[in-house]
């Protein structure tokens, strides 16, 4: 560990003396019909990392912890299962956009998607792209994005995937996938269940994690037709139905209860040119919560909001070298609560973008957004990016943008305090990245600097009761290092994955780092496969961060770093052309180490899952 | 102050050497937080803080200094009785600790849900319950038998119930409402356990005795986002044999005045910053403040001895705890405490 720590050290002092950064990837571009074109094609200047098939399908780690070994997101959870959400580069989960196929589905009264109450088995590929994208993404896309994705496969196919799942704390997991494919029509169709009791020990103390259950059900269908050679019609859906109970922390029980009901619909239209494409989205998503203080009894708080959009998007290419793109966008929505009352309100935005390709080596992209929201005024966005290939081996890309987060139902309409005076917050940011790849070794290097103002807080007042006010100005900056490795040797191939980013986020005022934000984080993977034996080991290391503003380093003001590792072994019991059977064992937190990733809310201990996964 | 102080200490000094000769062992000083004054702090983290009494110390975290291990999340307020401290967790715990050393004794979990503050009567304790906080129709005060530290019998009230005065055989309980609004005070005759209500203007919280043994009620008035509207805040004063309404003095519209204090004679508030004094005599409320304070969030506050005490707070960062000389409104001394300081005690 200590070796790979130099390792990154090394790396980064010596490369961010000569003054530059970035890292990651160039995707390949996919046929337009296929998945959100959008960000492969226009994010030349920004570090995106795709997580594949083989990381996703690891089942028996949760989607947080899979985001946490594998990338440079931070997450707080709130003890295994409970509220998990995700933040880049210092900022903070409202400021972390979640697109689902295109849309985001970050909550409209919180700001923040919650990783617990999304399946990862449901998508194809994850996309995760630091940096700022409000342009292209909307509100929250400031300190990066996460990208799930569906793909319809338009060719002769038919797979299905059965996994079945045991582990420790009565975890228990079920899930059937079907796949069918022709080359008019496409369908994939998912179902998962997921129950635990989630009882695990506290390390170091005689209580263990009680009232934290949880139990899932998702639902998932994806439809494709060609209605003709240049028309297709594409259908999303996701159900997702949870009930949780939500852990107390140290020395504090709990009678709370959770229950989560989300609906994803999206209906797209693809409409296919010589020199242009038309997609029309149209969708709707449902978000519902009851918070329940006391589990047992009938009584509950409950916010719901519908969101109903439609969507244009239109691809021009004007020349081999410029191509154009709009998209107008319309969004209403409509909430209803215990707290907030039956408010609605409707967005409109407008977007241009235009990339220029002088020649094979360089692109340019300039995008500008301008929204117009029913209850406040919505500032001018821009982005800037491009990259340079100054030879086989070494790209650089650069990006500059200005991008928001929109008050929430929350901050607008809770009463009391709800504030109906707030600006979006709004953010401004520059971004470096270079990425070298020789042979089978990809290093990417990304510096950035990010300024927000105007950052939405609820503070107490003297009136008795907290309100949101657009108080904080807060910057961040730091540097990401992303290494690849893959390479086989007959019939051995191994391969590495590690992220290292060092993040600085201070609010202006104080000088005092953000809670939260570990300055040093990093993670490394090395997976190991022989014929039909594979095996991983997987290791992250988390800084210590600040619980409160005032930065005090003591067992209730902050937490202390820590290291943990998982393992894993499997093996292909059959393996022919119609049938696989996959047998594994894994042991998450090898090292029984003692964590917790929001203050008094213990981790799991040491914990086994042994898992079936059969594909006929 | 000082003086004062040394003089206890000779005397005591002297009564413990009087007392040698009886074989007993000196009296020792009964803990490290004996002559001070507590402060307690919702957080999260909750925590516990202490300084002396002449200000020359001051010690944050007492709690998890001595027992190393924390309050959990929602410390709402303390009682003191005889020589132990009972720390009320609104997720249902009370922590039964010695008031002087802080040490852990017990806790007791069973019977609480909601417990919000806790007053003494003999061998028992009662401690208002607001039960599941989303229903009205639960609420109860929980009678604690002291030696046995569990929850003997419950009291049904009606919604909200707040802070607790016990004062000889009642027990005086505001009805703050709970997430909603109430306007009651439940008196409870310890006896027999039976309930009277009296009716105050809205959003009951604060309660004092004067110095003729007449409980002061501070309301705080319903806000225009609760279910009452906007209505009058106001100082009631009652008679605690017969239960009679003496005086209700209202305030001016708008006005929301949370925190009062009593000390010889004389109530004090604050209402946006500024603090008043309402004398047992007056029949209007003061035209004039005496003076103001600097706080972000004056969130707690005690009168002791010529002195205002205030807590300024913060949830996201330690907050401050704000000593003001009452004759001359100057601020005399300062001391960082817990995150979401909220209540004075003095030990």
């Amino acid at each position: 560990m200590k070796l790979f720590y130099s390792l990154v050290f090394l790396c980064f002092s010596t490369i961010a003396l000569k003054g530059q950064i970035k890292v990651d990837s160039v995707q390949t571009l996919e046929t337009v019909v296929l998945s959100d074109v959008k960000l492969q094609q226009n994010n030349y200047g920004f570090k995106t990392t795709t997580l594949k098939d083989s990381v996703l399908q690891n089942d028996s780690k949760s989607f947080t912890d899979i985001l946490r070994f594998n990338s440079n997101v931070y997450f707080k959870e709130n003890g295994y299962g409970m509220v998990s959400s995700p933040s880049f580069r210092g900022t903070n989960a409202s400021q972390t956009a979640v697109i689902w196929n295109g849309i985001s589905i970050n909550s409209q009264l919180n700001g923040q998607t919650d990783f617990n109450l999304i399946n990862v088995n449901n998508f194809d590929n994850v996309v995760i792209k630091n940096g700022g994208g409000s342009v292209q993404y909307g509100s929250g896309a400031i300190g990066g994005s996460i990208h799930l994705n569906n793909k319809l496969n338009f060719s002769s196919h038919f797979d299905n995937h059965l996994r079945l799942n045991y582990g420790s704390f009565n975890t228990q997991k079920a899930s059937f996938n079907t796949n069918y494919g022709s080359s008019k029509f496409a369908v994939n169709f998912g179902f998962q269940y997921v129950t635990s009791d989630n009882d695990y020990m506290y390390l170091g103390t005689n209580e263990v994690n009680e009232n934290g259950a949880f139990n899932n059900l998702n639902f998932n269908v994806n439809l494709g037709y060609f209605i003709s050679e240049n028309n297709i019609l594409k259908l999303y859906h996701q159900a997702f139905l949870g009930e949780r109970e939500l852990s107390g922390t140290l020395n504090t029980i709990s009678r709370n209860k959770y229950l989560d009901e989300n609906f994803r619909t999206l209906l797209e239209w693809a409409n296919i040119g010589n020199h242009y494409t038309s997609k029309v989205k149209v969708a709707h998503l449902q978000e519902l919560f009851k918070f329940y203080q006391n589990k047992v009894l009938d009584s509950y708080s409950y916010g719901k909001v519908n969101t109903y959009l439609i969507k244009h998007i239109l691809d021009y290419n004007l020349s081999k070298k410029i191509a154009l793109k709009s998209i107008l966008d319309y969004n209403y929505f409509e909430a209803d609560g215990s707290s907030f009352g039956s408010p609605n309100r409707s967005a409109f935005s407008a977007t241009a973008i235009a990339t220029y390709k002088p020649d094979t080596k360089s692109t340019i992209a300039f995008n500008i957004r301008q929204d117009v929201t029913s209850d406040f005024k919505s500032p001018l966005l821009f982005s800037l990016d491009g990259s340079y290939q100054f030879s086989k081996f070494y790209k650089i890309m650069i990006n500059a943008s200005k991008n928001f987060r929109v008050p929430t139902f929350n901050d607008l309409f809770w009463q009391p305090g709800g504030n109906l005076n707030l600006k979006p917050e709004t953010s401004y940011q520059v971004d470096l990245g270079h990425q070298l790849q020789y042979k089978w070794v990809t290093l990417d290097l990304n510096t950035y600097y990010i300024k927000n103002e105007n950052l939405i807080q609820w503070k107490p007042s003297n009136s008795g009761f907290w309100s949101p006010i657009n108080i904080d100005q807060t910057h961040s900056y730091g540097a990401e290092l992303g290494l690849k490795l893959n390479k086989t040797f007959g019939s051995h191939t191994i391969t590495l994955n590690g992220n290292y980013s060092y993040t600085i986020s201070e609010d202006l005022e104080t000088n005092k780092q953000l809670i939260y934000v570990p300055k040093h984080k990093a993670n490394v993977s090395i997976a190991y496969n022989v014929k039909r034996l594979s095996f991983y080991y997987q290791h992250m290391f988390n800084d210590m961060v600040f619980t409160t503003e005032d930065n005090i380093i003591s067992p209730l003001y902050s937490l202390p770093k820590y290291d943990l590792g998982n393992i894993g072994i499997s093996y292909q019991l059959i393996q022919n052309k119609n049938h696989n059977l996959r047998l594994g064992l894994d042991i998450n937190n090898l090292y029984d180490t003692p964590y917790q990733n929001v203050i008094f809310r213990p981790m799991p201990n040491r914990n086994y899952n042994i898992q079936l996964h059969y594909k006929f | 102050m000082k003086k004062l102080l040394y003089s206890v200490l000779g005397l005591s000094l002297l009564f413990s050497c009087s007392n040698d000769d009886d074989g007993t062992m000196p009296q020792e000083p009964l803990g490290d937080y004996e002559n001070g004054f507590i402060i307690s702090a919702e957080g999260g983290p909750s925590s516990v803080s202490y300084i002396s009494n002449d200000f020359s110390t001051s010690e944050n975290d007492i709690y998890f200094n001595v027992n190393g291990e924390t309050l959990g999340v929602y410390l709402q307020s303390i009682g003191f009785n005889g020589d132990k401290a009972y720390i009320i967790q609104d997720s249902g715990t009370i922590t039964v600790v010695n008031r002087y050393t802080f040490e852990l004794i017990t806790t007791i979990t069973t019977g609480l849900t909601t417990p919000r503050y806790i007053g003494f009567n003999g061998s028992n304790a009662y401690v208002s319950d607001w039960a599941d906080p989303f229903t009205t129709t639960d609420d109860y005060i929980a009678v604690v038998d002291l030696n046995s530290y569990t929850v003997t019998s419950t009291i049904p009230v009606s919604e909200g119930p707040e802070q607790v005065l016990a004062n000889n055989d009642k027990v005086f309980v505001s009805h703050k409402g709970g997430y909603g609004a109430n306007n009651e005070v439940s008196v409870i005759t310890t006896s027999n356990s039976t309930v009277a209500t009296i009716s105050v203007n809205d959003v009951p919280d604060e309660m004092v005795l004067d110095s003729q043994g007449n409980l002061l009620v501070l309301s705080e008035g319903g806000q225009s986002w609760q279910a009452t509207g906007e209505t009058l805040a106001s100082i009631t004063r009652i008679n605690t044999n017969d239960n009679s309404v003496i005086s209700t003095i209202e305030f001016a519209t708008g006005n929301h005045p949370s925190l009062m204090s009593y000390s010889n004679g004389m109530a004090y508030y604050i209402l946006n910053n500024e603090v008043y004094g309402l004398a047992d005599t007056a029949t209007n409320l003061p035209s004039s403040s005496l003076f103001s304070v600097e706080a972000g969030y004056a969130y707690g506050m005690f009168v002791k001895d010529g002195n205002l005490f205030l807590t300024d707070a913060s949830f996201s960062a330690q907050s401050t705890l704000k000593v003001y000389d009452i004759s001359s409104g100057t601020l005399s001394e300062s001391f960082s405490v817990g995150v979401g300081a909220s209540k004075i005690y003095f030990n």
